[in-house]
């Protein structure tokens, strides 16, 4: 195509800014217009033609970890999210939290403490992350049956969580993308599923907006965690 | 030309555009600023392109890095920012609804057309539902501005095929299918309307502010 026809600029810049330029031809206009100056002052008089018409569109508010999300693409911080499994090293400090925990509850239901013989139940205590103190202090038990098959998670103290957001459960694996074991509904969850301890190095909770990650991984801030 | 020199711009957009030359320079709290006063405006525009929340959240995330790495080349000699924020916007919703198109799983209800209009999305999941239509938001934004007069310039058809691409992000199929019209007779609607729109809007712009200008 010849660029240089001013007919032609004109309708493609037009087209470009209403949004009717589409596929191959789009694409083509997007490489191009870094080397046409022609183009460039044609497309910014068209967006601005048109600009007025997106004055009266409602404004809609986005969820607040959003920010959080494009801060962490461009900076890599306050970082929960996008490879907090990947730093699972970080949680082995908590191991030791979490045995501690284990005797302080027993000792608390009035139990026996578990002793590894035959097959006890497992006990992982998730403790409030740093990051999660400052949202929702959120702690929790879980106790995964002896063949891996059943988990219960109950919340250690009083649990407000803010309106329309949820707490979801995720069994993090030694290596790859955690996998949602559910929603968290009233400080308390139980899962039923083959075999949750294969492969599982953590379970974890995250903030999630109401009917859990949109995406089927974590997407707010993980608020609990607890390595196996 | 509708460009209007710094001078003339509201104190909200000479606020813009100083944080964004602050952006441009690597300034996070500025950017920070940006997005608080920006964001709910532009996930507006986003999610009437492309209403699915999730991905809608996900463009708006892509806008915003792509702000933060772009602030440079906005020059506000050349446009306005706002302008520039609601472009990238709606370039990447445009674009968020191509990958869509290109994901298997979606079925297309139309073939490419001629030229080069690719694959275009299923109607169906485009349309938002409870929100203000296409053309009743078309007639506020006359209502708001100068651009009213333009408008009514316009045929009906005209109108009505500009207000569905430029709001709902619809293609010219999708368009066409909308208003159960053949594919050519919607293109030459939104080729009028928009060459009538600019002379017009061109020669308003030309007549300084005054001046009820009718050209109907």
């Amino acid at each position: 195509m010849d660029y240089s026809r001013p007919d032609l600029v004109e309708r493609l810049s037009a087209e470009y800014a209403l949004g009717t330029l589409r596929g191959g031809a789009r694409r083509r206009f997007e490489r191009l217009l870094p080397a046409h100056p022609a183009l460039q002052d044609a497309l910014q008089a068209w967006q601005q033609r048109l600009q007025p018409l997106s004055a009266p569109v409602a404004p809609v508010a986005p969820p607040p970890q959003l920010w959080e999300s494009v801060q962490r693409r461009l900076f890599g911080e306050p970082a929960p999210q996008p490879s907090w499994w990947a730093r699972l090293g970080l949680w082995q400090g908590f191991a030791g939290v979490a045995t501690a925990g284990v005797l302080a509850l027993a000792v608390l239901l009035g139990q026996p403490v578990p002793v590894p013989a035959a097959q006890p139940p497992f006990v992982i205590v998730m403790n409030s992350t740093e990051a999660g103190a400052t949202i929702v202090k959120a702690g929790f038990v879980a106790s995964v049956s002896a063949d891996g098959g059943a988990l219960t998670l109950k919340s250690l103290g009083e649990l407000t969580v803010e309106q329309g957001r949820v707490l979801e459960l995720w069994a993090v694996p030694g290596k790859g993308a955690p996998q949602s074991l559910g929603l968290v509904a009233g400080g308390q969850a139980t899962v039923l599923r083959a075999q949750l301890l294969t492969g599982t190095a953590a379970f974890a909770v995250s903030m999630e907006p109401a009917g859990g990650s949109p995406t089927g991984a974590p997407t707010g801030p993980i608020v609990s965690a607890g390595t196996i | 030309m509708s460009t209007t020199s710094p001078a003339e711009w509201t104190e909200r957009s000479r606020e813009l555009s100083r944080l964004l030359s602050r952006v441009a320079l690597g300034d996070r709290q500025a950017f920070e600023a940006v997005y608080r006063s920006t964001s709910a405006q532009l996930f507006g525009v986003v999610l009437r392109i492309n209403s699915d929340r999730a991905q809608a959240e996900e463009v708006l995330q892509e806008v915003f890095v792509n702000v933060w790495r772009a602030a440079g080349g906005f020059d506000a000699n050349l446009s306005q920012p706002l302008t520039w924020l609601t472009s990238v916007a709606r370039n990447r919703a445009i674009d968020s609804l191509r990958r869509r198109a290109a994901e298997p799983a979606t079925i297309s209800r139309f073939q490419g057309s001629e030229d080069d209009e690719g694959g275009e999305r299923d109607l169906l999941d485009a349309m938002p539902s409870a929100a203000a239509g296409p053309l009743e938001l078309l007639t506020r934004a006359s209502e708001t501005h100068a651009l009213e007069e333009c408008m009514e310039t316009l045929s009906g058809e005209q109108r009505s095929s500009l207000a569905l691409a430029y709001y709902q992000g619809l293609s010219h199929a999708e368009v066409a299918e909308q208003m159960s019209q053949p594919l050519g007779t919607v293109k030459s609607w939104v080729r009028r309307g928009l060459l009538s729109l600019r002379s017009c809007l061109d020669r308003a712009a030309g007549l300084v502010s005054g001046a009820a200008k009718g050209a109907a």
